[in-house]
C-alpha cells in the first residue's frame, strides 16, 4: 500500500519537468523487485493527477528484470532459465546455486527501483 | 506537437536526497543511527527496551517511534527505568516511514547527549525497505515463531539490511521453526549479514548484539572524524 506515496512522488517529478505544459504520456520503469504494482499506481494516478497538467496522461510501464552480480568475479549472473519465475523465487534459486565461478557471494544489482524515464508534453497548447 | 523530455530519475530520489542530508547532520553530531525493520510483533520494541536497559550508564539513546496510529510503543520506551528522549511519528495508516517524517521528528527530538539514535519503523517487511531514512545501518528483526523461511519470503528486507536479529529463540522447543535454518536462510540471501540469535525475554544472546552496537559506534566515530 505504498503506491500512493510513490505515485505522488512520480507525479510531482513529472509536473516539475513539464514546467506548466500538458503531459500526454509518462514512461516508467518498474523493477520486478521494486514492490510497485503498476495497476495500483494507475488507479492512484487517476485520482492524484485530477486537476493537474498531467490529468489524462497515459502511463507506460516497462518491467525491469531482476539482475544479480557476483561479488567475487564481478560477472552478472545468468538468470535467464528462471525468467518466468516470480522475482523472489529467482533470487532464492540464484542464491542457492551461486555464480558459475563457484562463488555464492551474490548481490541484487537490478530490478529494485522505480524510475521515471521520460515524459511527453504537448507543445501546441 | 508532442515533445519528449528525458527525466531518468528514480522516483524515490527526493526522499534519498533528504535522507543524505539527514545522514550528514547525524554524522556531524557523531551519532550512530539505526533503522529497525520488522513485521508487526517480531519484537522491535522489546529489543529496544532490552538494549537501552543493558547499556544504561554506558550509551545514551534517542528514539524515533513509527506507528500507523498509536503511541503504545513510545509509552513503553518512556516506561522503562532509564529516561530516554522519544518522539512518536504516526503515519496515519501509512505502511512505512519516509525521510521527510524523520526530518520533522528530528526537530523535536532531544539528541544533544545521545550516542545512538534508533528509528523503529512501522511493522512491515516490504514497504520500509525502499525508503532511506538517513540511517547508517538497517537492522531487520525476525522472530523465530514467524517461520524460519522468513528471509526467503521477504528477501528485500534481508538484502538491504546489514544486521539481522532472530528474536524469541527461547520458544524453539515449542515450535517447528529452527534457529539454525533461519540463520542459514538469512545468510543465503545476504552473506554479509551480521546475524544475532536472541531472546529479549530471557536475555540470551543479547550480549553479542550489544557488542556489535559498541563496535558500530566506534567504527562510525573513527570514520566521521
Amino acid at each position: 500500500m505504498h503506491e500512493m506515496t510513490v505515485t505522488q512522488a512520480m507525479l510531482n517529478m513529472a509536473l516539475e519537468h513539464a514546467n506548466g505544459r500538458r503531459i500526454t504520456d509518462i514512461y516508467l520503469q518498474a523493477g520486478r523487485m521494486s514492490y510497485v504494482v503498476p495497476e495500483s499506481v494507475e488507479s492512484f494516478f487517476q485520482y492524484l493527477s485530477e486537476g493537474t497538467q498531467a490529468e489524462g496522461a497515459k502511463l507506460h510501464f516497462e518491467i525491469m528484470p531482476v539482475e544479480m552480480t557476483c561479488m567475487d568475479c564481478d560477472q552478472q549472473v545468468d538468470l535467464s532459465e528462471w525468467a518466468d519465475d516470480r522475482p523472489h523465487v529467482i533470487m532464492q534459486k540464484a542464491f542457492v546455486r551461486g555464480c558459475e565461478c563457484g562463488s555464492k557471494n551474490l548481490r541484487v544489482t537490478g530490478g529494485l527501483s522505480f524510475g521515471l524515464v521520460s515524459i511527453d508534453v504537448d507543445e501546441s497548447e | 506537437m508532442k515533445q519528449s523530455i528525458s527525466v531518468l530519475k528514480d522516483i524515490t530520489e527526493a526522499n534519498s536526497l533528504l535522507a543524505d542530508n539527514l545522514r550528514a547532520g547525524f554524522s556531524q553530531r557523531n551519532l550512530l543511527v539505526l533503522n529497525i525493520i520488522a513485521s508487526p510483533g517480531a519484537g522491535k520494541t522489546s529489543l529496544l527496551e532490552r538494549t537501552i536497559e543493558m547499556l544504561d550508564g554506558e550509551l545514551r539513546f534517542s528514539i524515533i517511534e513509527g506507528d500507523p496510529a498509536t503511541s503504545i510503543d513510545a509509552e513503553r520506551i518512556a516506561a522503562i527505568g532509564v529516561p530516554v528522549p522519544v518522539v512518536q511519528i504516526n503515519t496515519q495508516g501509512g505502511c512505512h516511514l519516509e525521510a521527510r517524517m524523520i526530518q520533522k521528528a528530528v526537530e523535536q527530538l532531544e539528541m544533544a547527549d545521545a550516542d545512538v539514535v534508533v528509528i523503529e519503523n512501522v511493522g512491515n517487511l516490504i514497504c520500509p525497505t525502499g525508503w532511506d531514512l538517513g540511517e547508517d545501518i538497517k537492522v531487520v528483526v525476525a522472530s523465530l515463531p514467524e517461520g524460519d523461511d522468513k528471509p526467503l519470503k521477504y528477501p528485500m528486507a534481508f538484502v538491504t539490511a546489514q544486521a539481522a536479529v532472530i528474536n524469541k529463540i527461547d520458544l524453539e522447543p515449542y515450535i517447528r521453526a529452527k534457529t539454525t535454518v533461519m540463520r542459514e536462510n538469512a545468510l543465503t540471501i545476504n552473506p554479509d549479514l551480521a546475524v544475532f540469535e536472541v531472546s529479549c525475554i530471557t536475555g540470551q544472546g543479547i550480549d553479542e548484539w550489544l557488542d556489535w552496537i559498541r563496535e558500530q559506534l566506534a567504527k562510525k566515530r573513527t570514520t566521521s572524524k
